[in-house]
């Protein structure tokens, strides 16, 4: 049987799915690949079938990324889980290495490390991130910033008993979320070196992010219903719980700020005018550094 | 290897539970058990350490009933899955015989029984609810809420979900009807009039989920829309549309009024008016009939007037 599971989850993208497979089977000994197609529509299913070794799930109802992961679980039998986007890469023996730590520290849930940036065009920058690995009892870090790339996550499946699975309907912050409910029970792992390579196309978000506002919108309604009503945060002194609150919302805004820009120059109007009253409506000084990166962005 | 799993999700009801979980023993041979504790704060854990033979899981952080029952698929070991509900009972060898019929029929996504009807006290009633006498496509009727199901009668091919998803943790109440529905639009069906449960009913002042039934029933008429999605609701004309959505409408109605008119009769007057209200909101036309209306005129001034009369010998307001 195998020790580890890497579910790669997939959607109408058959060219970029070879290499994601591919990398996670060089990326450790004694695992299975499972990838879920989640309901495509086109060639998947064929290039699928080419590939050698791996479980095929074929979901025939699309249920996003979250529910796709969730089967992607179902459907697998190692002691030990993993994501991967079908666009991210896992390099050579990482996941090895991650297992034999997580290993030696029977109490930690879940092991993170960082990922190598990859600009649109494929080309690995000299950045990666998260640049400060945080350690052992996370859940504050973690409340304000998802500081842990999907793809570099390895946790327990025994994890999912205690905390449950990936809130489906959650899109593009369902990781946050289950990273937020096993950091609040268990000590975290952070390796200090890149186990993936990450197309990621801003700082702080996770995909192309065509709706920023969207997604900010429901990190609040997250961070307010669900996650400020875990028991240790419940418990917490008023501060912590205003402190985890005031990084949450100026990493968010940072965010927002960026992505006005951003949308302002891409020309995109309407989404940016939608990602202006977000950012308005979450954090209304906010405004004042806005006008300030502006300023240092027209001076370069 | 069990050839089926039966998934108990429980939370404080300690008391209940050991009841629940030897009806699951006895209803086949090979039975995996699987006790879900949805972070119950009292001595469920001890009393579950105290059964035999069970797959025990302890979920920390509450889930609900659906995001347990998703805990309990992953931790399956069969093929083929039940649910029970830890106040709810199987009856002896059910499993083994709606096993057998499931593994008999490969393409069937689950197997459907009869429940007998039981009080508080698990005394039966006498009644039988049994599924319609339909087997194969039966989406359409599920989907027009025409097809009266509970978990409690099915085993469920587990292959299924990995092809329509698991259930939906944010649908409280129906989300055991959004699956069905969902694994019935792509797999066939095989029903039978044969007994499978014992179904403890829900009294209004028992708390359980099913005594919501106002709230639940025009959330499931709301989230029929959401079902309106699938390709095969989609692959319809408009009308036949609209004439799907105004059947269920009406039957929803009806089942309201039906019990708003019971619940009369046992001058539940609170949850008489719950469902009169949420009747009301979905077709007030359908619940403003001058039949029904005078029907529960009749009642509510009997009642209130007479103080022993027998709720038995009055007719139904729905002709």
């Amino acid at each position: 049987m195998s020790l580890t599971s890497i579910i790669i989850t997939t959607h109408n993208r058959p060219k970029l799915l070879r290499r994601a497979v591919e990398s996670a089977f060089a990326a450790g000994t004694n695992l299975e690949v499972i990838v879920v197609d989640d309901a495509s529509t086109d060639e998947t299913a064929a290039v699928c079938r080419d590939l050698s070794g791996i479980k095929y799930v074929r979901v025939e109802r699309n249920q996003r990324v979250a529910g796709a992961r969730n089967l992607g679980v179902l459907a697998s039998s190692g002691q030990y889980i993993t994501f991967l986007d079908d666009d991210d890469v896992r390099l050579p023996g990482s996941l090895d290495k991650q297992i034999k730590l997580l290993q030696t520290n029977s109490e930690a849930g879940l092991i993170y490390g960082q990922a190598i940036l990859v600009d649109q065009s494929g080309e690995p920058t000299n950045q990666s991130y998260p640049r400060i690995c945080h350690q052992g009892d996370v859940l504050w870090e973690l409340l304000g910033q998802n500081f842990i790339p999907c793809g570099t996550a390895v946790f327990r499946r025994s994890c999912l008993d205690r905390v449950g699975l990936l809130e489906q309907s959650l899109a593009g912050i369902d990781d946050w979320d289950l990273w937020v409910r096993i950091a609040e029970l268990y000590p975290i792992i952070g390796l200090a070196e890149p186990v993936i390579r990450w197309r990621r196309s801003t700082p702080s978000s996770q995909q192309g992010t065509s709706a920023a506002d969207q997604i900010v919108l429901q990190s609040v309604q997250q961070f307010q219903q669900s996650w400020k009503t875990l028991p240790r945060v419940l418990s917490a002194s008023h501060k912590m719980k205003r402190q985890a609150w005031r990084r949450f919302s100026a990493n968010m805004s940072a965010h927002l700020s960026f992505e006005v820009l951003r949308a302002l120059r891409q020309r995109r109007l309407a989404q940016a005018t939608k990602n202006l009253f977000s950012l308005l409506r979450l954090n209304p000084a906010a405004m004042l550094r806005l006008v300030r990166i502006n300023n240092a962005h027209s001076s370069l | 290897m069990p050839s089926v799993s039966i998934i108990i999700p429980t939370c404080n009801r300690p008391q209940l539970l050991p009841r629940a979980v030897e009806s699951a023993r006895a209803a086949g041979t090979e039975v995996e058990i699987i006790v879900v504790d949805d972070a119950s704060q009292d001595e469920t854990a001890a009393v579950c350490a105290r059964l035999a033979g069970i797959k025990y899981i302890r979920l920390d952080r509450n889930q609900g009933v659906a995001g347990a029952r998703n805990v309990g698929i992953l931790a399956s070991s069969a093929e083929f899955v039940a649910f029970l509900d830890d106040d709810d009972l199987r009856l002896p060898g059910s499993l083994d015989s709606q096993v057998a019929t499931l593994a008999a029929a490969p393409k069937a996504g689950f197997v459907c029984g009869a429940m007998l009807l039981a009080n508080q006290n698990y005394r039966l009633t006498g009644e039988v609810s049994a599924p319609p006498e339909k087997d194969g496509d039966v989406f359409w009727q599920l989907l027009e809420l025409d097809f009266p199901v509970m978990p409690l009668s099915l085993v469920i091919r587990k292959q299924c979900f990995l092809s329509v998803g698991l259930l939906n943790r944010r649908l409280q109440g129906i989300d055991d009807w959004d699956i069905l529905v969902r694994i019935a639009e792509l797999f066939p069906v095989i029903t039978s009039s044969q007994p499978v449960g014992v179904y403890r009913q829900p009294a209004p002042w028992s708390g359980q989920g099913s005594s919501m039934q106002s709230g639940q029933l025009a959330r499931a008429a709301n989230h029929q829309l959401q079902l309106f999605k699938l390709p095969r609701v989609k692959a319809l004309s408009q009308s036949q549309r609209r004439a799907i959505r105004r059947r269920t409408i009406n039957r929803v109605a009806d089942t309201l009024l039906f019990s708003a008119w019971k619940s009369l009769a046992q001058k539940e007057f609170g949850f008489a008016a719950a469902n009169v209200t949420t009747a009301l909101r979905l077709n007030p036309f359908r619940a403003l009939r001058p039949a029904v209306v005078r029907r529960m005129g009749k009642t509510l001034s009997e009642r209130l007037s007479a103080k022993n009369s027998n709720p038995g010998g009055l007719k139904s307001p729905i002709a």
